[in-house]
């Protein structure tokens, strides 16, 4: 028998998971509380469906600025930190382990700080996706292959050019791969932030329904964020494979790039 | 002092020389003090000479190509190249070619051979012009659009010297640039080196420890010892021109290797 395209299986059980979703309340298995159905589901997300787009919209934005604080000050910083000497032994060590800090406790702080409007979530998810960006970037610079800036200097290149054409697009890859978990990580802190203390929001409808028990609309949220992930990693995949062509095969075959890659990111899809 | 006597016997032909290095040493700051790499090296190449440096791993001679192409500075001594210092690298004078290609994975192989042109604002017309005309000369015609990756090792290493060439310098450095090379590709490599040279008759210092690569490619050998790294012998290679595999069988290559062997094996 041939192997089926792994492309087509995976089309295959999204199309059984929403159908059990369907099918599983309807013969009473599981009560609506626990798991409305999926037409149901539906339903009401086209009743409100005024209230989810504004909710989005807030949601969006928040998500747009706080991606906009976490990609320009990660790849900044990190750009220092990757090409100073001084600058990586002495931050390096206390960015890593910050990144293991759940910073979702510093949330009621930003609270206190920036209110319960979008401000506190911007700054929050800011912060949350800034450690990837920064430390990816830190690698990425860090872990040029020193061959290249001898042969670029070998024809001549100064610093500047080294710096515009050799380091930037040799550190792109590296670069990306925290571009895009950086910014899977604010969509998260934004929702998150939204759920804890907000009064607009995705993530406030979510916990607006929960504490009321109406639990099509929550799965409704749920839905709205799950579908607002996959494009968004859609997309960010779509910009990457366009910006470093060469980044898979080239990367393979330099045997030197296992070292710095960061860990890969796992599919919302899957979620 | 042996190797004295053939520097002398080298200034004879002052005047032609591409590269003259006097007196060159070379010290490093180790952990215990300093440690010296390179002892006491002068030496002169004539110009269009082909010359290999060989010597054993770690006798500093990819530290001698590093200073020779301005990429490094010797603690001591004087470098001219065509009696003008090396103070830092000028692609117009002196093409380097590593051991690994060293291309840029993310530029398409004549955009890797025009990178030293585009470093220097030539115009777009003429870049394409010259690289194509070197890509020709390497035999990868049909391969400009190509990435690095898709390219074989020793595909690479012709792109490498294409991009060595792309500026016409009079002087090519090349540190063990089939090192990394099957046996058979590195063979083929070298015997399309010889018809490159050929054709454009630069001045060549060729770096290896393949004592029959050094053999096989010289007007002259040069060899150095263990570290810290001083020449001992300088030998001129009488085998003619163009050189074939047949040669590598013949008595007098086999005397010139074992020349050298004999001198490498006395330090280490």
């Amino acid at each position: 028998m041939r192997r089926p395209d792994p492309a087509a299986v995976r089309w295959m059980i999204l199309a059984a998971l929403l159908a059990l979703w369907e099918v599983v309340p309807l013969t009473g298995a599981l009560p609506e509380l626990f798991l409305p159905s999926l037409s149901k589901t539906l339903t009401v997300l086209y009743i409100d469906r005024h209230i989810y787009f504004a909710a989005l919209l807030v949601t969006l934005y928040e998500v747009a600025l706080s991606m906009l604080i976490a990609c320009g000050l990660g790849i900044l910083i990190g750009a220092l930190v990757g090409g100073l000497a001084m600058l990586r032994e002495l931050l390096l060590p206390v960015f890593s382990s910050l990144y293991a800090v759940p910073i979702v406790i510093l949330y009621p702080v930003f609270t206190a700080w920036f209110g319960i409007g979008s401000s506190s979530k911007i700054a929050f998810a800011g912060i949350y996706g800034f450690f990837p960006v920064m430390l990816s970037t830190a690698a990425g610079i860090r872990t040029i292959d020193p061959q290249f800036l001898l042969a670029a200097r070998s024809m001549g290149a100064t610093l500047p050019q080294q710096i515009t054409r050799v380091i930037i697009p040799a550190s792109l890859p590296t670069v990306f791969a925290g571009l895009r978990l950086g910014g899977a990580l604010t969509i998260i802190g934004v929702v998150v932030a939204e759920m804890l203390t907000a009064s607009a929001g995705i993530g406030y409808l979510v916990t607006l329904n929960r504490t009321i028990l109406d639990s099509p609309r929550v799965f409704a949220a749920i839905l709205a964020i799950l579908v607002l992930s996959i494009a968004y990693y859609m997309l960010a995949r779509a910009l990457e494979s366009r910006m470093v062509v060469w980044q898979s095969a080239g990367r393979r075959q330099q045997q030197s790039s296992s070292r710095g890659e960061p860990v890969a990111v796992p599919t919302p899809a899957a979620a | 002092m042996q190797h004295l006597a053939n520097v002398s016997q080298l200034r004879a032909q002052a005047g032609e020389a591409a590269i003259e290095v006097e007196g060159l040493s070379h010290t490093y700051a180790g952990a215990n003090g300093s440690v010296p790499a390179l002892v006491d090296i002068s030496l002169s190449v004539r110009k269009g000479r082909f010359v290999v440096i060989v010597g054993p791993s770690g006798c500093g001679k990819t530290s001698l190509l590093m200073m020779l192409a301005g990429l490094r500075q010797q603690t001591d001594g004087a470098i001219l190249c065509h009696g003008q210092p090396m103070p830092k690298p000028d692609p117009e004078r002196v093409g380097v070619i590593f051991q690994e290609a060293s291309l840029f994975p993310w530029l398409t192989t004549l955009d890797n051979i025009e990178f030293p042109l585009s470093l220097r604002g030539t115009s777009r017309e003429e870049r394409r012009r010259r690289s194509q005309a070197m890509l020709s000369l390497v035999g990868l015609e049909g391969f400009g659009e190509r990435y690095p990756h898709e390219l074989s090792g020793g595909m690479k290493q012709r792109v490498s010297i294409a991009r060595g060439l792309v500026q016409d310098p009079p002087v090519l450095l090349m540190d063990e640039p089939f090192a990394a090379l099957d046996e058979q590709t590195r063979m083929t490599m070298g015997h399309e080196l010889l018809r490159i040279w050929s054709t454009t008759r630069k001045t060549v210092v060729f770096i290896t420890h393949s004592l029959t690569e050094a053999v096989y490619l010289a007007d002259e050998v040069l060899v150095m010892s263990a570290r810290p790294g001083r020449i001992i012998d300088h030998i001129e290679v009488e085998l003619p021109r163009p050189r074939t595999y047949e040669m590598m069988a013949t008595d007098v290559f086999g005397r010139l290797r074992d020349r050298i062997w004999q001198q490498i094996r006395k330090t280490a």
